[in-house]
């Protein structure tokens, strides 16, 4: 599924389009960005509240699908702009990331 | 990092690139304060100043392998989310001084960890140069310097000798537990 199928999927705010027709693989969620760059899966959507220019690096950095702020996290203008020169796709949702991921799953046809 | 401890070893890594042959890493708690104060002061070859900037940019690196580095940048995040703060100067051909204060009280203050354990591998895995790791803690203090070490080990007795290294981890382990016992 692409991630702008995600998105339509998630009925997600697009902040940042970037590369909307990659495919997102899995799913990652996780707000220590420390722990997150040792383990976000490539390909992976990312569910986090972090929207500052560390998680757009970290996202660049394991080379993450997109980006999904929960919640109606805030996304930093710095982060905005570096995710856009990125290609990296930034989504908002209202929900928490217990309930995106849940969707995500569902989405992606992923069980437990 | 789960650890500031891990953080300070990452940012450390950057004055042992830099070829810092003496790192001055101080650890200062003020409990009354509710401040933790992590200095790191390196003699390398230092920054101009708009590297000086760029540093804090996880988009920066001096690493050829990959175009990210977030050492700095995470450490000061981490600093910053406490409502404590950040500081770097440096001097191009003399070294450079980073500060970081926590509010260890702060719901988002991550642990200091082992501190110990990270002086003791910096030291057992950098045998040549030089570090004095200085902790303070609402007045009482203690240091560890390797150039005294050094004298009195003398020439022959490598700092990353296994029972140098073991007698490092016994002295910080006592004067740490000395700096906490109760007055």
């Amino acid at each position: 599924m692409t991630i702008r199928e995600l998105a339509d999927g998630l009925r997600a705010e697009i902040l940042v389009e970037g590369d909307l027709t990659r495919e997102a693989e899995t799913g990652y969620v996780g707000d220590l960005l420390s722990w997150v760059m040792a383990r976000l899966p490539e390909g992976a959507a990312w569910m986090t509240v972090m929207g500052n220019l560390n998680a757009v690096a970290v996202c660049s950095l394991k080379d993450g699908a997109c980006i999904i702020l929960t919640e109606n996290a805030a996304l930093d203008e710095d982060a905005r702009r570096r995710a856009g020169m990125e290609d990296i796709p930034v989504l908002r949702v209202e929900d928490g990331a217990y309930r995106t991921a849940l969707r995500v799953a569902a989405l992606l046809g992923e069980t437990a | 990092m789960r650890e500031l401890a891990l953080n300070v070893m990452d940012v450390a890594q950057n004055s042992i690139s830099a070829g810092a042959s003496l790192i001055t890493l101080t650890v200062e708690e003020d409990l009354a304060a509710d401040r933790l104060t992590i200095t790191l002061e390196d003699n390398g070859c230092g920054m101009t100043e708009e590297q000086v900037r760029s540093v804090i940019d996880p988009f920066y690196t001096t690493r050829t392998t990959r175009k990210v580095g977030l050492g700095v940048p995470l450490f000061k995040m981490e600093a910053e989310m406490t409502g404590g703060s950040f500081s770097i100067r440096s001097q191009k051909g003399k070294g450079t001084v980073l500060s970081a204060v926590f509010v260890p009280s702060h719901v988002d203050m991550i642990p200091l960890g082992d501190i110990s354990g990270t002086v003791r591998l910096l030291v057992t895995c950098n045998p040549t140069l030089d570090f004095v790791f200085r902790r303070t803690r609402d007045g009482r203090e203690f240091t560890m310097d390797t150039r005294e070490l050094r004298q009195i080990l003398g020439e022959d007795v490598p700092l990353n000798d296994p029972e140098v290294s073991e007698w490092i981890a016994g002295y910080l382990e006592e004067q740490t537990a000395l700096l906490k016992e109760e007055m």
